[in-house]
């Protein structure tokens, strides 16, 4: 495990403005209140067998 | 070792040579040998194909894994797979599967810029090594309508501001592991028909039902000769062991009018390729990789321990 949880970013469902939770925030919106909010894709390397 | 021997000596006759295409005859062999020529072809000749991808950016449509499905069923040039390593067995990289020996590296980077769709296709993959690329499918066939404009085959379609980027790494494998390592698209063969037409039986029809017992088979096999108007054979290969005309003619009540055999050492193949190798090259390592395997055997008659000098192939004899 990472010795620093990094917080991670995700996009609010309803207005798209970008939120950064950390582990055991409640998952909301800080701009709207909207609970659906969306992982972005990781900007790492991501490798596949090609089958 | 002691007996007799009962080796053949097999004839092989080209009818028909293409680059992806070949019709031949196979002569004084028996069923075993010609299938086992044929499932050779079929899946355990090697080739190249991208069996590694990884992925920097993708906003496609099409999510990673499914593209990294498509990349590795892209044929790709392997003329130089027979002499090439296993990633497995490969001592430079430790079976890492990533160096020079045994692994090829493609490079894609495509963004769509304009309103109009881009495709994104087989020729934009950039190649480490100028022997193992894409296969071309415009210059074989000009006048083939299915590739659009002569280009590759299509990975993706991208629109205004998508993106993908992707490293591949392409490695030498066999049809067994996976269908995407087969060089060939169909390898088919069948025996060889003797017909014999009863002429006597055949002279007591009409020319109306002559010409009806033709009509009854569902291939042209036969045909009526425009001077003598007797019933001949046109092309006994068109026959497909269907029993029609058989069934016909005992419907007609005249059973034995023709009789049709199976030739049981007589064998045309029929054989494409997907263009990784030329149709030629697959029958000739097909038969180099036969010969190993019967090798195999003969030293594994005398030592157990001969399996380890074999590698792969001993896996093949226990049953791989």
């Amino acid at each position: 495990m990472d010795p620093l949880p990094e917080p991670v970013s995700y996009l609010c469902g309803d207005c798209g403005v970008e939120n950064t939770l950390k582990p055991g925030d409640v998952i909301q919106c800080r701009e709207c209140g909207y609970r659906i909010l969306y992982k972005k894709r990781t900007r790492r390397i991501v490798q596949y067998e090609a089958r | 070792m002691e007996g007799a021997s009962y080796a053949r000596m097999p004839r092989v006759k080209i009818r028909e040579l293409k680059d992806d295409y070949m019709k031949f005859e196979l002569r004084d062999t028996d069923a075993s040998v010609a299938n086992a020529l044929r499932r050779v072809m079929i899946s355990e000749v090697p080739t190249v194909a991208i069996d590694l991808v990884e992925i920097e950016v993708n906003s496609s449509v099409l999510n990673d894994e499914f593209i990294a499905h498509r990349l590795g069923l892209i044929p790709l040039t392997s003329e130089r797979a027979m002499g090439m390593r296993f990633s497995r067995d490969c001592d430079a990289c430790d079976g890492d599967g990533q160096c020079e020996y045994c692994s090829v590296e493609f490079h894609l980077r495509v963004k769509c810029m304009t309103d109009s769709t881009l495709d994104v296709t087989s020729k934009d993959l950039y190649s480490s090594d100028h022997t193992v690329v894409p296969v071309d499918f415009s210059a074989a066939d000009s006048s083939s309508v299915e590739t659009s404009d002569g280009r590759g085959i299509i990975i993706v379609k991208l629109r205004k501001g998508q993106e993908l980027r992707l490293r591949a790494i392409a490695r030498k494998g066999i049809g067994k592991d996976h269908a995407k390592w087969s060089p060939a698209a169909t390898v088919t063969f069948m025996y060889e028909p003797e017909i014999h037409i009863n002429e006597d039986l055949m002279e007591s029809l009409s020319l109306e039902e002559k010409k009806e017992w033709i009509d009854s088979s569902p291939t042209r096999v036969f045909d009526i000769d425009p001077v003598t108007q007797q019933v001949m054979v046109v092309d006994p290969e068109a026959y497909s062991y269907d029993d029609e005309v058989i069934k016909k003619a005992e419907a007609m009540g005249k059973p034995g009018l023709v009789e049709i055999n199976a030739k049981q050492d007589s064998f045309i193949f029929t054989v494409e390729s997907t263009g990784a190798v030329k149709a030629s090259q697959l029958l000739q390592n097909a038969i180099e990789i036969l010969k190993q395997k019967l090798d195999a055997v003969r030293l594994s008659e005398d030592t157990v321990e001969a399996d380890d000098q074999f590698g792969e192939l001993g896996a093949h004899m226990r049953g791989g």
